[in-house]
Formats: C-alpha cells, sequence, structure tokens
C-alpha cells in the first residue's frame, strides 16, 4: 500500500490567523457554507486548534493518528478504530461520551460536543482531496505530505537554510 | 519449539485477555491463540453493561470483536470453559468438564468480582444483584422491570452508573452510602460538590454516613434493607456496589504467587515460568508513589494486557504502572475526571482548587511544587489528557505551573520551550 498522506505543521510559518479552525469547522458543519453553518445545531466545531505560546509563537494542534493511539485502546466501548488509510476515527454512533479517549490524548486534540455528547477529532476529511484546514492555510504552515516528503522537505529548508547562513 | 507453533493461552476474555490476544497475533502470525471464558457470551466491553438496564442499547451493541482495535482474526474464544487449575510444571489448564489444555505461554487475565460485605445479611435473596457480568446485567433489567424501588449500597462510580440506568427507567432509587459522600474512593467530599448537586437534582435519593445490616426479604424475592439507624426501607431490588476482589481461586494450588492479586514483575510476567498476568487480577504499580496497588480499570486492564501479549510472543515490553485512580466519566450530565494522587487532607501536598458555579478543579503537586501528582476536573475537562501526561512522565513544571494551575495547558506549551 502506498504511504498515506499526514497532515504536518511547519511551526514556524503559522501566524495564528485561525483560518483552518474556520475552514474545518464549516466543513464538518451540515451544510458547508460559512453563512449556514454559524446558525446550525448541533453547532459545527472545529478539529483543530490554533494555540499561543508566550511571548509569540503558535501553532495549529490537531489529531497526529498516533501510532499506537492510546485513544483507541483506552476506549470502554469500541468507538474508536483505524481506518485501512491510518486515519483514527471515533464512531459518533457507538460513543457513549464517556470521555475517556479525552483523559488518556497526550496532544489534547479531543474535543466533547455538548451539544450531542459525543467526542470528535480530525477525521482528515473524507470528502475531499486535502484536507480543508491545509487549504485555507494562508502561509502554507499545514501540509498535507506522505511522511517521506514531509521529511524529505524539511531536509532541504535545513539544507537551504544552512546555505544562507553560510553566504549571509 | 519453533515460534511458528507456539501455544498461546489465555484465562478470561475481557479487557485484558483480548488485548493481549490481538497483541500476540500482531506479533507472532502463525501461533496458536485460545481464549478461555467462564461466561457464556461473547467477549464485550464491560463498562457498558448499566445500558442495558437502561433499555439505551442492546447485547450486540457491546460486541468487543470487530470493534475498536479488536480484530479477533485467528483468535479461538472457548465459552462456558471454566479454568480449574494450572500445573505449571506440566503447564496445562485444567477446564471445568475435565478437559486438559496445554500451554507454552500462558495468561492470567481472569478479572475480579464484586465483594459482597458478609456483615451484610441476606444477600442472598432473589433480586440482589452485584452489576459484573452481562448476564447480571439482564437478570437485573428483568427484576428492574417488576421493581419501584432499588437500593444501591455504595456510592462508588459502578453503582451511580447503574442508579442512573434505573432512574432512566423511571424507578424510585436511594443510594446508601457508607462515607460522607459520593465517590469517596475517587474525590475528596468538596471536590464532589457539584456531582452531588446533579445527582439529586438528577433525582437520587442519597442517604451518607449510613449502611446496610440486613437485606429483608420473603419468598417473593427482597422486600426490604434495614440500616444500622435501624430505620427500614421497602424496596424490591438490591444493588451491591461494595468493590471487587481479583479472580485468583483457581490459583490455590498452584505455585503461582499471589498477595491479593497475581504478583508479576516489570514485563508482566509471574514467577512461574511462562506464566503471565494482567489487568484487575494482576497486582500492578502506581508509577508516581510506587505503590503496589490492584485496580479496577477497563484502561489499565487493556494496557497491561497488550504489554503481557507482546512480551509473551517474545517482543520485551516494559509495563509502566497505572494511576490507581484514573477515571472519566458522565454522571447526571456533570463530566469529570479524577486522576493520581487526589486525596490531600491531612497530607502536605501543594493543593490548587479553584470552583465556579459550574466547575470545579484541584490541581495536587508534589510537597516540593516540582511535579504534578493529581488532578480532579468537574464540569470542565477539556485536555485532562495532558495533565495525565505531565504527571506520568514526572515533568518539570517549572515552566508551565501557571497555565496548569489556570487549566489552560495545551499541547503548545509542551512542545516549545
Ligand atoms: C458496570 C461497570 C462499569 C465500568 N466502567 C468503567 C469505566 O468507565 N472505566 C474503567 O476504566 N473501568 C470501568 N469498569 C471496570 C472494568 O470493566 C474492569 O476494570 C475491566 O473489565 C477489567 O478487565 P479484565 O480483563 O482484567 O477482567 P474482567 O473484565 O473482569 O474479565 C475477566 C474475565 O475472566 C473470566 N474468568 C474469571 N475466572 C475465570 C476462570 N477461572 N476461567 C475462565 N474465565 C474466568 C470472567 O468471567 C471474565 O469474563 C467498569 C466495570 C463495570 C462492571
Amino acid at each position: 500500500m502506498a504511504q498515506p498522506k499526514e497532515i504536518f505543521v511547519r511551526l514556524d510559518r503559522c501566524m495564528g490567523c485561525h483560518s483552518c479552525e474556520l475552514a474545518c469547522a464549516v466543513e464538518h458543519s451540515q451544510s458547508k457554507s460559512l453563512y449556514s453553518a454559524i446558525s446550525e445545531k448541533p453547532t459545527p466545531q472545529s478539529r483543530v486548534y490554533v494555540e499561543w505560546v508566550p511571548p509569540d509563537n503558535r501553532l495549529p494542534v490537531l489529531c497526529r493518528h498516533c501510532e499506537d493511539a492510546p485513544c483507541m485502546h483506552a476506549c470502554i466501548c469500541g468507538a474508536i478504530s483505524r481506518t485501512e488509510e491510518g486515519v483514527v476515527m471515533t464512531n459518533a454512533d457507538k460513543c457513549i461520551g464517556c470521555w475517556t479517549c479525552v483523559m488518556v490524548c497526550p496532544y489534547g486534540v479531543i474535543g466533547r460536543h455538548l451539544q450531542e455528547h459525543k467526542a470528535y477529532r480530525c477525521d482528515r476529511c473524507p470528502d475531499l482531496e486535502i484536507p480543508a484546514c491545509v487549504n485555507s492555510c494562508p502561509t502554507k504552515a499545514l501540509v498535507y505530505r506522505t511522511v517521506d516528503e514531509f521529511s524529505k522537505d524539511v531536509r532541504r529548508v535545513a539544507s537551504r537554510e544552512m546555505l544562507s547562513g553560510e553566504g549571509g | 519449539m519453533a515460534n511458528n507453533e507456539r501455544r498461546y493461552v489465555i484465562i478470561g476474555a475481557s479487557a485484558a485477555g483480548m488485548a493481549a490476544a490481538e497483541a500476540i497475533r500482531q506479533s507472532d502470525s502463525t501461533g496458536f491463540i485460545t481464549v478461555l471464558s467462564e461466561e457464556p457470551v461473547q467477549p464485550y466491553f464491560r463498562p457498558m453493561i448499566p445500558f442495558l438496564i437502561s433499555g439505551k442499547k442492546s447485547v450486540a451493541d457491546m460486541t468487543l470483536v470487530g470493534q475498536g482495535p479488536y480484530s479477533g482474526t485467528g483468535i479461538d474464544v472457548r465459552l462456558n470453559s471454566k479454568a480449574e487449575a494450572i500445573d505449571t510444571k506440566n503447564q496445562t489448564v485444567t477446564v471445568q468438564g475435565g478437559d486438559l489444555v496445554l500451554y507454552d505461554r500462558l495468561l492470567i487475565a481472569t478479572g475480579s468480582r464484586p465483594y459482597i460485605p458478609p456483615e451484610i445479611e441476606g444477600t442472598e435473596a432473589a433480586g440482589v444483584f452485584a452489576l459484573r457480568t452481562l448476564t447480571d446485567a439482564l437478570a437485573a433489567a428483568d427484576c428492574a422491570a417488576q421493581a419501584d424501588h432499588v437500593v444501591m449500597l455504595g456510592g462508588g462510580l459502578l453503582n451511580l452508573k447503574a442508579a442512573f440506568a434505573l432512574l432512566e427507567r423511571g424507578l424510585d432509587v436511594t443510594l446508601v452510602v457508607y462515607s460522607p459522600e459520593v465517590l469517596s474512593q475517587l474525590m475528596e467530599p468538596d471536590d464532589a460538590v457539584l456531582i452531588r448537586d446533579a445527582l439529586n437534582k438528577a433525582g437520587l435519593k442519597i442517604m451518607t454516613d449510613c449502611s446496610a445490616t440486613h437485606i429483608l426479604s420473603q419468598a417473593g424475592g427482597v422486600n426490604g434493607v434495614l440500616l444500622n439507624s435501624g430505620q427500614e426501607m421497602f424496596c424490591q431490588m438490591v444493588c451491591i456496589g461494595k468493590g471487587v476482589f481479583p479472580n485468583v481461586n483457581f490459583l490455590e494450588q498452584s505455585d503461582v504467587q499471589v498477595d491479593q492479586g497475581v504478583v508479576v514483575d516489570r514485563f508482566t510476567a509471574c514467577n512461574a515460568a511462562n506464566v503471565f498476568a494482567a489487568g484487575d487480577v494482576a497486582v500492578t504499580f502506581d508509577p508516581i508513589t510506587s505503590d503496589r496497588i490492584v485496580t479496577g480499570l477497563w484502561t489499565n486492564a487493556v494496557e497491561m494486557g497488550r504489554c503481557a501479549g507482546y512480551n509473551m510472543a517474545g517482543r520485551t515490553t516494559e509495563y509502566t504502572g497505572t494511576f490507581g485512580i484514573l477515571n472519566a466519566t458522565q454522571v447526571a450530565d456533570e463530566p469529570f475526571v479524577s486522576m493520581g494522587i487526589v486525596h490531600t487532607s491531612g497530607t502536605d501536598y501543594e493543593t490548587h482548587v479553584f470552583s465556579t458555579r459550574n466547575t470545579y478543579r484541584k490541581l495536587v503537586f508534589s510537597e516540593d511544587g516540582e511535579r504534578l501528582v493529581g488532578a480532579v476536573f468537574v464540569g470542565d475537562i477539556s485536555h485532562a489528557g495532558l495533565y495525565r501526561y505531565v504527571m506520568r512522565e514526572k515533568m518539570d513544571v517549572a515552566k508551565i505551573k501557571p497555565f496548569i494551575i489556570k487549566h489552560t495547558l495545551h499541547y503548545g506549551h509542551l512542545l516549545l520551550p
């Protein structure tokens, strides 16, 4: 099987504009349009969180779909499983809202939908070619790549920075 | 014996046993995996059985195999197969009925069963339940269909879940609690105020600081409970939730070391060769206090079971222990998480408490204030897993302490220095 793509964060790029949060919430609304999504019930929720680290770092945080997903193993009702594409998915129909997953996620990226009494998290936008958050990011802080592609990218950037460092 | 025909035998087909079976299968694609279960039904998610009482879910909704990480591939589960004895010299298990099962690697994952306090008289009457198995829950549901008033003995989480299931069926439910407040194992009375309010509002009647001495019955079954105060309450059903104890009886004649539960080393191995143990039946340890503990946690049973499975298949894996308290749930629309050291009265832990009208939190730090050792969140439990991580990794909290105390910690604080 080809290596699946994942959402990667380039820490140095996020400006904290929150575009990804908006795009995510809209993509996970019924209407998929910002104007109607605002008044929908249950209220559409973003699954990506732009956090601020003082003094001036910002970063989007979202489900890593961990290889050894603690949430999946801890779930007391079998609602969390991994798809063939490697996406760790919460089945809302099965979720009983016991929040065990929230208690064990070391990234803090599992949300609680209070109106629906269900846990939710990034599903990598199964209906889209490129996840909504990635697509909306104006600075390309979020990228959608395979692990190999991403590490190649990182190496390329690093070597470029080294070069420019030497030159400057 | 070549690895490819290794015989793995697991006693107990629940969280620890089935998690181990999957882990073995992941590491050894050809060995034989046999899981012996005393129960007459296919493995299921035990914490879901209260939904059989409320009627909100069916037996099929709780099936374990085919859900979450449980594929069941190449795992032979034998129902109605109670292990009666094990012989660690000849490496055999005697199954009820006389069958002998040979093993190369054995896992004891027999869990625990409800503790029925012997000082309460009359507990064998029809209509008295201690909820542990799916069969118990179905019987309790039948009984509830005929009852108006249920008395629950014990104020722990399990009894609260059962109490809510019964309330949802429209029954009157009275909880008799020996401690001064509900959930005393998981938090201190002051921590439980919001939860208590929510329980009261939901219509649960709670009597604290009292206990039952007799369960009264006639030919037809239970008809009342006599309390230590002398008060008598009429009821048609009683549920006992007074804790659990490990299922180790069948090990009496064996040389497997038992001290409350089955004693294991850091790699989940018993003193007897090729024998492992995991889950509620095993003695584990708390990574913060290093205390040896016996737990009743699904999460731990799975984690320890997986670890045992890897070790049985030859992939050496260290088990890192579990907090004795590691509970998340929602009762009466009030979510809460309790983990680590939370009983702080009379201790020197550095404790920070903050409460509003609808949230409460308590963060407990080591005496020198450098490590987070416990947390209770009520109402708002967001990011609870990060706090667990900080506790478990024994992180130096100097830089993140204000965020912890304010409950604003996020992953960025841990990632970026
Ligand atoms: C109503 C309820 C709600 C709960 N809610 C939660 C929760 O929210 N969170 C949480 O973390 N935990 C919860 N728990 C606790 C959790 O279910 C247990 O900690 C967990 O099931 C332990 O798993 P285990 O595999 O160690 O043992 P068990 O689940 O006890 O399974 C052991 C199995 O072995 C079988 N067995 C015993 N002796 C033998 C023998 N001699 N031969 C063959 N088979 C044998 C038993 O019949 C049983 O099927 C709850 C429990 C209950 C009852």
